[in-house]
């Protein structure tokens, strides 16, 4: 018995070889409003966002108390590196404004992705909309998605984001994402007129 | 992805999904049953939209598989206890009617290993092949494509001996007095 025989005779017993096309149309309305539920944020993000702060403190401590190095001058090379916190917990997002994204972000760049390291992402800055000069940014990601980031949902190697943040936490809910996610950079450039 | 672009990107793919793992539950369960795992397939899809993958299909099978073995699991349960109640109160034995043509082929599927039996329903009425079947299973696809091999060869097997056994059977039958 060839194969093809053999999948003629299971074909034969098929249960669903005459069943008609749905009948009715299937509320796909109901299943797209279904709240996806946010889960209540558990410990491990707090401790991730906890520890990122540290870093944070760490950095700005070292920067301060550092012994005064011997070229005192302001180098465009050295420039500080940037540690934030990408939330990943799913929530539902209102549209994104200019006015609110002016408002909340103390710190928003351009920055094409050099490095993903497990849930780390490193970001060289290319352009700062506001805030100090960085030279490189890294991304703590708290879980394996960023629904809420405009474009592809996460970020990849050599791709050009937008980021905004507030207070060290990444802003999601359509304020992060792809540089060329529709209306992305228009919102930026409003923003940081 | 914004809400806009995942609402048509889910619209988009839903239908196919829709008619594809609403057939593979009609072969696998009751169709209340069917109905709810489908919606609950459907909801899953909603929520992991971005881990669809471009050839949606198998994945979609693989959910509609774990959401069926969740539905199943609690169904089991249930029997469980109405086995308890038949024990007591048996029903009036059903009649048994007459065999139906392929009775040899669902004997000799019933006689392999589930996994087994699995894998050649994926193949023979889902049309998958072994890559795809990988997906719904989640295995690799060099071990999809082994097992399906072994599976069509226990098959064939269990054909030869039911042809086989039938044949003995009429003969004694005939022989009676």
């Amino acid at each position: 018995m060839t194969d093809d025989d053999l999948r003629a005779l299971l074909r034969r017993a098929d249960p669903a070889r005459d069943l008609p096309a749905s009948p009715q149309r299937f509320p796909l309305e109901d299943i797209m409003t279904t709240a996806t539920p946010a889960p209540p944020a558990p410990r491990k993000k707090i401790a991730l966002a906890a520890a990122a702060l540290v870093l944070v403190a760490a950095g700005i401590g070292w920067l301060t108390l550092r012994p005064e190095e011997t070229t005192p001058t302001v180098t465009t090379q050295e420039l500080r590196t940037v540690q934030l916190t990408a939330p990943g917990v799913q929530a539902k997002c209102v549209e994104p404004t200019a006015e609110v994204l002016a408002e909340r972000a103390d710190f928003a760049f351009a920055g094409t992705v050099t490095a993903v390291e497990g849930a780390t992402v490193t970001l060289d800055v290319t352009r700062v909309y506001r805030g100090d000069a960085a030279g490189q940014v890294r991304i703590a990601q708290a879980g394996d998605s960023s629904e809420q980031m405009m474009g592809s949902g996460k970020f990849e190697n050599g791709k050009k984001y937008l980021v905004a943040s507030s207070q060290g936490s990444m802003l999601i809910c359509g304020y992060s994402g792809e540089a060329d996610a529709e209306g992305l950079q228009g919102l930026y450039d409003r923003a940081f007129a | 992805m914004d809400l806009e672009g995942r609402r048509r990107r889910f619209e988009a793919l839903a239908p196919a999904v829709i008619e594809a793992v609403r057939r593979y539950l009609v072969r696998r369960t009751d169709p209340a049953t069917a109905d709810d795992v489908l919606s609950e397939t459907l909801l899953v899809c909603w929520r992991r939209l971005e881990e669809i993958p471009e050839d949606h299909l198998p994945w979609a099978y693989g959910v509609a598989r774990n959401c069926l073995a969740n539905a199943d699991r609690s169904r089991r349960r249930q029997a469980r206890l109405f086995a308890r109640i038949a024990t007591i109160d048996p029903p009036p034995p059903a009649i048994a009617g007459p065999e139906p043509r392929d009775g040899e082929l669902e004997a000799a599927m019933a006689n392999l290993r589930a996994a087994d039996a699995e894998l050649l329903r994926l193949w023979a009425w889902e049309d998958l092949s072994p890559p795809q079947i990988a997906v719904v299973l989640g295995i690799s696809a060099n071990a999809a494509s082994i097992r399906l091999h072994r599976a069509k060869e226990k098959l064939r097997e269990e054909l030869r001996k039911a042809g086989a056994a039938a044949g003995h059977e009429g003969e004694t039958e005939g022989s009676r007095p």
